[in-house]
C-alpha cells in the first residue's frame, strides 16, 4: 500500500512539473508586459533595462527553473501589476473565491438532488417536464449571458440585488468574510446561482437518473407490495442507494467550480483569484499567472490523488493492478 | 402619514447620503506613486491626491496650483517658481522648495517612468523656501505645461518609509500609500478591488465639490459597469460603451457625458528601405509616397464615424487635435475621400497585387478591431489587397517593435498637449541617444522636420514658433507621413444630479464634482 502511494505522489509531481513548464512555455505567446509597465514616453534603453531586471531576457526554460526555484520556498515573485508579493495577494483574494465556490457548490448540492429526486417520482409531471426543459436552457445558455441577465432583472430592473462585487466584508484574522453582512450575503445570491448552475443541472440528472433505475428494483417492488408509504420508499430506500455515485461526481466536480469560477468572477467583479487571473493575462502579469496556474493545477493533481488512494483502500484489486 | 414619513426620510437621507459618491473605472490604477507609472489610469487618479507647481484647469490652461507665479529666467536659461506658502501634505507636514528638489531628483531618477518630462532640465536650485529655479539646457517656451502631471511628494514621508526612489518591479510604501497636498486623501486602498478617499481638510484651495467620501472600484465589464450605473450602484463609469450611448440618453435617471479626448487615431508605415517585412508583401512598398498618399485618400473617415462611432469623433487632419497648442490652422484640411483617385495612385505606386500586411490592436482604443476592418474594406474598393491582423495591445507593440507590418493603427494623445510632443516621438528620425523617435516604428524621416524640432523645442517667441510649426505640419500631410483619422470620442456616464466637468486628457477631477 505503501509503494502505492508513493508511486502515485511521484507521478503526481511529475503531472505539475510538465503543466508548470506547458503553461510557462505557453506566456511567450500572452505578450509583452513590458509596454504595459512604461508609460507612452518611454524609450528603448528603459524597455531594454527593465527587460533585463525582469529576467525575460533569458530562454523560458531558464525562467521556469527561476520560478520552480522560486516557488518550492513559497516565494511567487512579486506581481507586475501591483508591485506585492504574489503569494500575499493570492491569499488575499482566495477567501472570496473559496466562499462564492462553498455556496454555490451547497446550492447545486440541494438543489440538484431535490430537484432530481422530484422529477423521478413524478416522472411524467408537468412540472418535472418544465424542469426538465429549463434545465437544458439553463445549461446551454453561456455563464457570462447568465450573470448578465441576472444582473439586468434583479439589479436594474428589480433593485434588490447589488451588481457587482462582494459587499461589506468582515476580517477575521486573515480571513475576509461575506457572510457575516447582510449585503455581503445579497452579494453571493446571484454570482452563486450563475456559478452553481451548470453544476446544479448535472447532479439533477445524475439524481434522477439513478433514482429511476433505483426505483425499478425488485427491493422497491418488494417495499411497495408491503404497503410501506412512499415517503419511506423513496427516501430512506431509494434515496440511499442514489447517492453512492453521485458524491464521487460532487467531489470531482469542486475542483471544477473553483476553476470555473473564472468567468462569474469577471461578469459579477467579484474579487477573487479568477478576477486577479484575468486582470494577470490582460497585463501579461507572468508572476500571478504562473502561481494562479500552479495553483489550480496542484488542486486537481490533489483531488486525484486523494480520490485514486481513497479507491485504493475500497478496492484491494487496485493495489495490485498498479 | 405615509407621505409625511417619506418626505422626512427624504430629509434626513439627503445630507447624509447624497454627499458620498462611487464611481467605477475600467483599469485601476496600478500604483499610487506619482513618479513611477506615466499612465492615464494613474495619473490622472492621483491628480485628484497629489498636485504639481502648476495644474491644468477646466480648458486645460495651465494654471497656479502649488506655485503661485512663475518666470522665465534671463534669455531663457530656466524658470523660476514662486511657491505657494502655508501648504501641508496630508499628513500635516508643510512644503517648501525642500521637496520640490527632492520630487525633482526622485522623478527624473533611472527608476522613475517620468524621467522624460525632465530630459530639458539641467539643474533645479533651491534659491529660498519658496523660490525653485529649474535651469534648463536650451531656452524651453513650454517647460511649465510639460510638468502639469510632475506630482509633489513630501521628502521627509518618503525618506521615513524608505520610498525616496519609485520602484515598479518590487514595490515600496508609497505604491499602495500617498501623501500628497491634494483635495482628497486616501483613507484605503486595496488594488483591484476598492480605493477609498475623503477630502483632505487642510487642502490650501478653495473647495468646489460637495462629496465627504468617494469610492473607486474598478469594473472591467463595460456589460456590468453599465447595470451598476443603472441600478445605482456607482454614480458615475468611464468609459459608457459607445453603441449604449442612444440607449442611455432615453433614460431619465442617467446622463451621458461626450467630448473629444486629446487622442488622435491614425495609420502609420513601414517606410525603412529593406525593413524586415511580414513575408506576405513585397518590400518596400510605402516608400513611395503615392502609395500612402493612396491610402489617405482611400478612407472614408465620416463614413467611419457614422457607423462605427455613432457621430461621435470627429475628423483629424493632423497628429493633435484642434485643441492642442500648436495645431496648424493652416493646414486643417483632412484628406479628402476620392476611390477613383486611390485606385490610380495605387496603380501608379506599384501597390496592385500586393497584399498589404495591417496591424491593428483590438483591446487599446475605442472600436479599434472594427475600425480596422473598415479601413480594410475600403481600400479593398479602392483596389488594394490587405490581410488584417487584429491582436490584443500586448501582442501588439512587440510585433510593432519588430517592424512586422506594412500598415498599422496607433492613438497618440500628446502628453504635454502641444504639437511638439508627437513630432519628437512620432515623426523625428529614430534616434535612442537622442531619445528621438522612438515611437516611429515606421522609420519616417525627414531631414527639414528633424531640423525644425529643435528649433520649436527652444522657440520663445510664440509667432515664429507656430510658423515652424506649420511647416512642420504641412511637410507631414504633403509626404503623408501618416494618415491621421480622426480624434478618439470620450464618452462617460454619471447619475442625474451629479455635476462634473470632462477634460479631453480623460483625468477624473473629483474637486469639480457636485452631487445634488
Amino acid at each position: 500500500m505503501l509503494s502505492f502511494i508513493v508511486k502515485r505522489v511521484g507521478q503526481s509531481v511529475l503531472v505539475l512539473l510538465i503543466t508548470g513548464l506547458v503553461a510557462f512555455s505557453m506566456f511567450t505567446f500572452v505578450g509583452d508586459p513590458i509596454d504595459n509597465m512604461l508609460g507612452q514616453e518611454r524609450t528603448i534603453e528603459d524597455v531594454e533595462r527593465l527587460r533585463e531586471q525582469l529576467g525575460l531576457d533569458k530562454p523560458f526554460v531558464v525562467q521556469y527553473y527561476r520560478f520552480l526555484e522560486q516557488a518550492v520556498q513559497g516565494n511567487f515573485g512579486v506581481s507586475y501589476r501591483q508591485g506585492r508579493p504574489v503569494a500575499e495577494i493570492l491569499l488575499e483574494r482566495a477567501p472570496a473565491t473559496l466562499e462564492l465556490a462553498a455556496v454555490s457548490g451547497i446550492f447545486a448540492i440541494l438543489m440538484g438532488i431535490a430537484l432530481g429526486v422530484f422529477t423521478a417520482i413524478r416522472r411524467n409531471g408537468f412540472a418535472a417536464n418544465l424542469i426538465m426543459s429549463a434545465s437544458l436552457i439553463g445549461v446551454s445558455l453561456p455563464t457570462f449571458l447568465i450573470g448578465i441577465l441576472l444582473i439586468y432583472l434583479f439589479s436594474v430592473e428589480l433593485g434588490w440585488l447589488p451588481s457587482f462585487g462582494r459587499g461589506d466584508t468582515v476580517d477575521l484574522g486573515g480571513w475576509t468574510t461575506g457572510f457575516l453582512t447582510a449585503s455581503g450575503l445579497k452579494a453571493l445570491i446571484l454570482p452563486s446561482i450563475t456559478l452553481g448552475l451548470y453544476q446544479m443541472t448535472l447532479i439533477m440528472r445524475l439524481v434522477r437518473s439513478e433514482m429511476l433505475e433505483v426505483l425499478r428494483q425488485d427491493y422497491i417492488r418488494f417495499a411497495k407490495a408491503r404497503g410501506l408509504s412512499d415517503r419511506v420508499i423513496n427516501f430512506r430506500h431509494a434515496l440511499k442507494n442514489t447517492m453512492v455515485p453521485v458524491i464521487t461526481v460532487i467531489g470531482l466536480q469542486l475542483g471544477s467550480i473553483i476553476a470555473f469560477a473564472i468567468i462569474t468572477e469577471t461578469v459579477f467583479q467579484w474579487p477573487g483569484v479568477g478576477l486577479l487571473f484575468i486582470n494577470a493575462i490582460q497585463f501579461v502579469d507572468i508572476p500571478v499567472m504562473a502561481a494562479y496556474l500552479m495553483l489550480i493545477s496542484v488542486m486537481f493533481v490533489a483531488i486525484n490523488l486523494l480520490v485514486d488512494i481513497l479507491y485504493a483502500f475500497i478496492d484491494p484489486r487496485l493495489r495490485v493492478a498498479a | 402619514m405615509h407621505r409625511l414619513s417619506t418626505a422626512l426620510a427624504l430629509v434626513l437621507a439627503l445630507p447624509a447620503t447624497a454627499e458620498e459618491f462611487n464611481f467605477a473605472v475600467t483599469t485601476d490604477p496600478q500604483t499610487m506613486d506619482p513618479h513611477a507609472v506615466n499612465s492615464t489610469p494613474v495619473l490622472g487618479f492621483l491628480n485628484n491626491v497629489y498636485e504639481g507647481l502648476v495644474r491644468r484647469g477646466k480648458d486645460m490652461s495651465i494654471e497656479p496650483s502649488l506655485a503661485v507665479s512663475w518666470e522665465p529666467i534671463g534669455e531663457g536659461e530656466g524658470w523660476r517658481f514662486k511657491l505657494r506658502e502655508g501648504v501641508t501634505f496630508q499628513d500635516g507636514a508643510a512644503f517648501n522648495a525642500d521637496d520640490v528638489v527632492f520630487s525633482y531628483e526622485r522623478a527624473s531618477s533611472e527608476q522613475a517612468d517620468t524621467s522624460s518630462w525632465f530630459a530639458p532640465v539641467s539643474e533645479v536650485i533651491k534659491v529660498d523656501d519658496y523660490t525653485v529655479d529649474i535651469m534648463t539646457t536650451a531656452p524651453n517656451p513650454i517647460f511649465p505645461d510639460s510638468i502639469a502631471n510632475w506630482m509633489m511628494m513630501d521628502s521627509g514621508w518618503a525618506e521615513a518609509n524608505g520610498a525616496e526612489r519609485p520602484d515598479k518591479e518590487q514595490g515600496n510604501f508609497a505604491t499602495l500609500n500617498a501623501n500628497g497636498t491634494g483635495p482628497f486623501q486616501v483613507v484605503s486602498r486595496q488594488p483591484d478591488l476598492e480605493t477609498v478617499l475623503e477630502p483632505h481638510a487642510g487642502w490650501w484651495g478653495e473647495v468646489e465639490h460637495n462629496l465627504t467620501r468617494v469610492t473607486m472600484t474598478p469594473i472591467q465589464n463595460p456589460a456590468t459597469a453599465l447595470a451598476a450605473l443603472l441600478s445605482g450602484d456607482v454614480d458615475f463609469i468611464n468609459p459608457v460603451p459607445i453603441q449604449d450611448v442612444a440607449r442611455l440618453e432615453g433614460n431619465p435617471e442617467v446622463r451621458v457625458i461626450q467630448g473629444i479626448e486629446a487622442r488622435v487615431i491614425m495609420l502609420g508605415f513601414d517606410q525603412q528601405e529593406g525593413a524586415a517585412e511580414s513575408g506576405q508583401g513585397a518590400a518596400d512598398m510605402f516608400l513611395d509616397p503615392r502609395a500612402r498618399e493612396a491610402v489617405a485618400k482611400a478612407i472614408n473617415v465620416p463614413a467611419i464615424l457614422q457607423t462605427i462611432m455613432r457621430g461621435n469623433a470627429e475628423v483629424a487632419s493632423q497628429m493633435v487635435s484642434p485643441a492642442m497648442r500648436g495645431f496648424s490652422e493652416a493646414n486643417a484640411a483632412p484628406y479628402a475621400y476620392d476611390a477613383e483617385a486611390a485606385r490610380s495612385l495605387a496603380e501608379e505606386a506599384g501597390l496592385a497585387g500586393q497584399t498589404i500586411a495591417f496591424k491593428c490592436p483590438n483591446d487599446r482604443y475605442l472600436n479599434d478591431e472594427a475600425v480596422c476592418q473598415a479601413v480594410t474594406s475600403m481600400l479593398a474598393q479602392a483596389g488594394m489587397e490587405v490581410s488584417l491582423d487584429a491582436m490584443p495591445v500586448s501582442n501588439y507593440w512587440p510585433e510593432l517593435r519588430a517592424d512586422n507590418f506594412d500598415m498599422y493603427l496607433l492613438g497618440w494623445s500628446p502628453g504635454t498637449f502641444d504639437a511638439e510632443h508627437p513630432i519628437r516621438f512620432l515623426a523625428a528620425t529614430q534616434d535612442d541617444e537622442a531619445k528621438l523617435g522612438s515611437w516611429n516604428f515606421g522609420g519616417y524621416s525627414n531631414a527639414r522636420v528633424d531640423e525644425l524640432l529643435p528649433m520649436i523645442q527652444s522657440e520663445i517667441d510664440d509667432t515664429a514658433r507656430q510658423a515652424m510649426l506649420d511647416e512642420t505640419a504641412k511637410i507631414l500631410q504633403d509626404e503623408v507621413a501618416y494618415v491621421p483619422l480622426y480624434v478618439q470620442p470620450l464618452v462617460w456616464g454619471a447619475r442625474s444630479g451629479v455635476e462634473l466637468t470632462q477634460r479631453p486628457d480623460d483625468f477624473f477631477i473629483l474637486r469639480w464634482v457636485t452631487v445634488n
